[in-house]
């Protein structure tokens, strides 16, 4: 929203203060002014020219050339295609440089052979009028040479004003409610606003009023429509004019200018309807199916819930968005209606986003405005029309229709209170000045306690004692408020168990392990689901995507590392990353989803997921290596087993996957991809991933993970290295186990060897341990470890059908 | 032997005087210090002589062999300097690269912010992503027609509920957290909550769908605005140096009541006023304010007898600050390149 400050003079004395500081202390206090544009920045590199001399393009019939004075030393050759242009006229010329307000950037051009150096503007291009007929001759009084903006006298300063920090403060949305503010702020005196009530002849009794029905009573609360007869459509005056285009608005003509002038200085929306066209005002919701050709000349679908004006026959307006072409006035309108009304905030927003028309009328209403602006704004309108216009006859009275029932508001405010919330005194002096320098009425109830009634322009904003701390604060300066650290006991602070771990493990893996930390979109796509024999029927979905990339709720993390994988291997000979991050499942088993009720919200949970890619065929083997070592070094020593599994993530190579298994419970899995799978997918490393539930993990690891001293062996261990010959497809695991299992003295079993080839038998592996006897009691005799081992051989033979393998 | 000894020892340091190249040198050190060699026998008799002679003979055997290894050594190096002036070791080959880790950038500016919270007492926890729109939105104070909860700003999951409505979202901030803490933990609270949002918000290189936030709040029976101020001021501080300065003005968010923004003195050009401040000298960084009463209300605290502020910002902008990113969608790309960097 653009302020003009010439405009805001006419209620405020800001003589003497600079344009700086008014920016600074609204920005500090009130709102945030993005900008002070200087007027006369508009019309950078526009100047006054004289013409001196014209004559035909020698290649084109309908171009000219113009020789003009600027008032320096050369003279500037510029080729024109406007008919209307002679010798001795005083003319605008864009020069070199200029950027008009539509946007066009004046540059040195060929035109069909001839050097042009510069425009000749019509008044459109200047964005002062509509007029493109011919280029815009000036009077006399201008001076050759002379800055266009200067000759029209524009020495006005805008303030730019972020929308969006007046968002809850539908009292700002013109130069009356600023004005107000800064009045508060300067410490300075307010000029009430003036608006004469208008006042009607008897009515003349053969001549009807216009009828104003609201069938839609919930969403406007209140309805004004003035009859004008005998109008005359013409340009406004140039004092309208350049207010307006103070602010950026273009004049259309003097009715709209009028109501336009109004809207930008008290924030009331006005519309001014042909009467031809309306035969009656009703104000109702759309019709099914219902359509209306807006100002812009757009056909808008109405919906049943739209608020529209109407007449007996059709739609004529939206209601509080834009008017409809129907009943526009034109340059040949006689007799208008002006409505000033009061629409239900949201209804208009809504209908305004869905019809993508967000006007300045629309705008304002959805903040939500005071009904009370109304009769203030109609009145105004009127009086102006009446200077406008001399000739137009006010025969009918305001008709006034009213669903309101505004109550006033009364806050009390306990001064001790608000010294508390603030931690600082403010002299109560100072605070009644802020608050009656607002509007705010203030009456002190007892010592202390103050009853403050809202007036009505703040009724939207102002609800709770809060609100008025805010007031006070906010004028008396957040920046003099002086800082305090809150004295409060020692509490150390309870630590999540879960966050704690989430940083260690990540730690582990950076710092010891090399792995890069990923962060990946919680969202995938249907299709990368569809390349990874995914079914995406049970994820979650988006009602709303931005995009066909991100549509559903990831239920594996391993999918979007996949993605990384391909993104990546170009550059990288090996890709070691991880990721933990939310997964997201279509079953119920969430957090609650209110305070009350027990209904849940879809179960969600952590996931650490680790993906290793390298060229060198490893992956499975090498990321078992992470993935174990790792939970080691979290959980104190508790020591992953690797599961076979037919059933795994549909994308797992047929024979390297397996579950994660910790302390008996299965944590996830790991798996390399399926080669077709991998070539489907353009992942051209050989990738193996893991992926926990990283909540089941901590479960287990804060039951069985804790550290214990465990007392220095006393007595000597005895260590035999043992080689089996045994079948293939037996596991590890099993053999493992039975050795574990077969004795009370064997505390140790590490494999060191797996071989299988030269001097065994096809089908046959050697698998060689080292085993670690040991007694707590007493030092073991190599007697006595021989008896257990021989034992141990023949039960391993009599299970597995296993030889001892000799080297 | 002791004449031999010396008659050796003069011998020696004659010869070595003589030597020209590291050839010459090599035989002499054959011939004069190997095992093998006369000097080596002489010292290898000493075992055999009686424990006077031994002693005596012994201590100037000693210092004899002494004497001539530095004479060797000094020699050696000298023909060294003389044969191979620099040397052969070329100091600035390069060190072998070694592969590391890389935690995310956004890891590493939560870390050090939670630990900076931690310190002061502040709990750290968490949030469901996928919110209900009662703490989302209603618990917050966001009126029911709220342009916030339209599907245009929010991501809304497709599931109804009973009464056949969307009341799902991907939470568009970490703030319903701070009614799951209120109500889990009640007053005094002081926590923050780090954690991914999402807004529906076409990305380019500026806006992201989604991102990162720290919220915190603070909740006691005497909390105010100046403590708010307080804390933030020495956030600044801690995170940007002690001449960090606080600056605050109005702004409107439903869940605080008065509300505020906050911006910190620019670290790059320490206020004078550079590109990345927009020549401001103030770098726009937190929302802010004291805990509408509703909110507490909303969360089981007696808003009448506790007070409390509450703040938030965001991550990415912080990391993008700190290391002059100008794209925050690298931050969820996965792209190595950029993520080895931290």
């Amino acid at each position: 929203m653009n302020i003009s400050l010439n405009w805001i003079k006419e209620f405020v004395n800001l003589s003497g203060l600079k344009v700086e500081d008014i920016k600074n202390k609204l920005t500090a206090h009130t709102v945030e002014v993005e900008q002070i544009i200087q007027q006369g920045d508009r019309f950078k590199n526009v100047v006054v020219a004289k013409i001196l001399d014209v004559s035909k393009h020698p290649k084109a019939d309908k171009l000219q050339i113009a020789i003009v004075d600027i008032g320096q030393e050369e003279s500037l050759k510029i080729v024109c295609g406007a008919p209307n242009i002679s010798t001795g006229q005083l003319v605008p010329l864009a020069m070199v440089g200029a950027i008009l307000p539509n946007g066009l950037e004046i540059k040195k051009a060929e035109i069909r052979g001839e050097q042009s150096f510069g425009m000749l503007c019509a008044e459109d291009e200047l964005g002062l009028g509509k007029d493109h007929a011919g280029i815009m001759i000036l009077d006399k009084q201008a001076k050759v040479g002379q800055n266009f903006a200067e000759y029209l006298n524009l020495n006005d300063i805008v303030l730019e004003i972020d929308n969006k920090s007046i968002s809850n403060r539908p009292d700002l949305w013109g130069h009356y409610g600023i004005s107000r503010e800064l009045a508060v702020l300067f410490d300075l005196k307010l000029k009430k606003y003036e608006s004469k009530e208008l006042k009607i002849k008897k009515q003349k009794e053969d001549i009807k009023n216009i009828e104003v029905e609201i069938k839609a009573k919930k969403l406007c609360s209140k309805y004004l429509a003035l009859k004008i007869d005998n109008i005359k459509i013409e340009d406004s005056p140039d004092w309208l004019k350049e207010k307006l285009l103070a602010i950026g608005v273009k004049s259309i003509n003097n009715i709209v200018d009028a109501t336009n002038y109004v809207m930008f200085e008290l924030g009331q929306p006005l519309h001014a309807f042909d009467s031809d066209a309306v035969d009656k005002i009703i104000v109702r919701m759309a019709e099914k199916n219902e359509k209306i050709i807006t100002l812009d000349d757009n056909e808008k679908k109405l919906e049943e819930n739209d608020l529209i004006i109407a007449s007996s026959k059709e739609a004529i307006a939206v209601a509080g968005v834009i008017g409809g072409k129907n009943s526009e006035i034109n340059n040949t309108s006689n007799s208008i209606i002006i409505e000033s009304a009061n629409f239900d905030a949201v209804s208009v927003r809504k209908t305004a986003q869905r019809l993508n028309s967000r006007t300045d009328a629309a705008m304002r209403f959805e903040k939500g405005l005071d009904p009370n602006l109304c009769l203030l704004a109609i009145n105004k309108v009127a009086e102006i029309i009446k200077k406008l216009c001399p000739k137009a006859i006010f025969d009918f009275p305001i008709i006034s229709v009213d669903n309101l029932n505004d109550k006033e508001r009364i806050i009390e405010l306990d001064l001790l209170w608000a010294e508390k919330i603030i931690g600082q005194k403010i002299e109560s002096k100072e605070i009644k000045r802020i608050l009656e320098s607002l509007g705010l009425i203030i009456k002190e109830k007892s010592k202390n306690i103050l009853d403050i009634n809202i007036p009505s322009w703040r009724l939207k904003d102002l609800l709770i004692k809060e609100d008025i701390i805010e007031e006070i604060i906010r004028i008396f300066g957040y920046n003099n408020i002086v800082p305090i650290l809150p004295k409060t006991e020692i509490i150390p602070p309870e630590k999540d168990y879960e966050m704690e771990m989430e940083g260690e493990i990540k730690n582990i893996l950076s710092l010891g392990y090399k792995f890069s930390e990923i962060y990946n979109y919680s969202f995938v796509s249907e299709d990368q689901l569809l390349k990874l024999d995914l079914d995406p029927k049970n994820y979650i979905k988006l009602l709303n995507p931005l995009s066909s990339q991100h549509t559903l709720l990831r239920q594996t993390l391993s999918t979007n590392l996949l993605s990384n994988i391909k993104s990546n291997q170009a550059k990288y000979e090996n890709i070691n990353i991880f990721e933990i991050g939310n997964i997201f499942l279509n079953i119920a088993g969430g957090p609650n989803k209110d305070n009350d009720s027990s209904d849940s919200l879809p179960y969600q949970e952590k996931k650490l997921a680790i993906a290793l890619a390298k060229d060198k065929k490893e992956s499975f083997r090498g990321l078992k290596n992470v993935v174990f070592n790792a939970v080691y070094e979290l959980s104190n020593g508790l020591e992953l087993e690797f599961l076979p599994t037919e059933s795994i993530i549909s994308w797992a190579d047929k024979k390297e996957k397996c579950l994660l298994i910790l302390e008996g419970k299965e944590i996830g899995f790991l798996a390399k991809i399926d080669e077709v799978i991998a070539g489907k997918n353009g992942i051209k490393k050989e990738t193996a991933i893991c992926e926990i539930d990283f909540k089941n993990l901590l479960n287990i690891i804060s039951k069985f993970g804790k550290k214990e001293y465990e007392s220095l062996a006393k007595f000597p261990s005895i260590n035999r290295d043992l080689a089996f010959v045994i079948d293939k497809k037996i596991l590890f695991n099993d053999i493992k186990k039975e050795i574990k299992g077969f004795h009370d003295l064997i505390t140790e079993v590490d494999l060191f060897d797996v071989y299988s080839g030269q001097n065994l038998e096809a089908d046959k592996k050697s698998m060689a341990f080292h085993i670690n006897y040991h007694s707590k009691e007493k030092t073991l005799t190599n007697e006595e470890v021989d008896v257990i081992q021989n034992n141990l051989i023949k039960k391993m033979e009599e299970k597995f059908g296993s030889k001892v393998r000799d080297f | 032997m002791k004449e031999k000894l010396l008659k050796l020892k003069e011998e020696i340091i004659s010869k070595l005087a003589e030597v020209k190249d590291s050839k010459n040198l090599k035989d002499l050190e054959e011939k004069y210090f190997s095992r093998k060699s006369e000097f080596n026998d002489i010292l290898k008799n000493i075992k055999d002589l009686n424990d006077d002679l031994k002693k005596e003979f012994g201590q100037l055997a000693n210092n004899v062999k002494l004497e001539l290894f530095k004479s060797l050594s000094e020699i050696k190096s000298k023909i060294e300097n003389k044969e191979n002036p620099k040397g052969d070791v070329d100091p600035t080959l390069p060190a072998d690269k070694a592969e590391f880790g890389h935690l995310h950038p956004i890891t590493q500016i939560r870390n050090e912010i939670e630990s900076l919270f931690s310190s002061m007492g502040f709990m750290v926890l968490d949030g469901p992503e996928l919110e209900s729109d009662y703490y989302n939105f209603t618990a917050l104070n966001f009126a029911p027609h709220h342009p916030a909860r339209e599907m245009q700003d929010t991501f809304f999951v497709d599931i109804k509920n009973k009464d056949n409505q969307y009341d799902m979202v991907m939470r568009t901030h970490t703030s319903p957290v701070q009614i799951r803490a209120m109500k889990k933990y009640g007053a005094p609270l002081s926590a923050i909550m780090p954690g991914r949002c999402f807004r529906n918000e076409a990305t380019d290189a500026r806006h992201e769908h989604t991102f990162y936030q720290v919220e915190g709040i603070m909740i006691g029976e005497n909390i105010s605005f100046a403590h708010l101020k307080g804390v933030l001021e020495l956030v600044g501080k801690k995170l940007y140096g002690k001449n960090t300065k606080l600056r605050m003005r109005p702004k409107y968010y439903p869940f605080v009541e008065p509300g505020s923004n906050g911006e910190y003195t620019c670290f790059l050009c320490a206020g004078k006023g550079c590109r990345v401040c927009k020549h401001t000298g103030w770098l726009e960084i937190l929302g802010c304010g004291m805990i509408h009463p509703e909110v507490l209300k909303n969360g089981g605290i007696d808003s009448e007898k506790y007070s409390g502020f509450a703040f938030g910002f965001g991550l990415d902008r912080l990391v993008m600050l700190k290391y002059n990113i100008d794209d925050t969608r690298l931050f969820n790309s996965g792209d190595l390149r950029f993520l080895k960097q931290f």
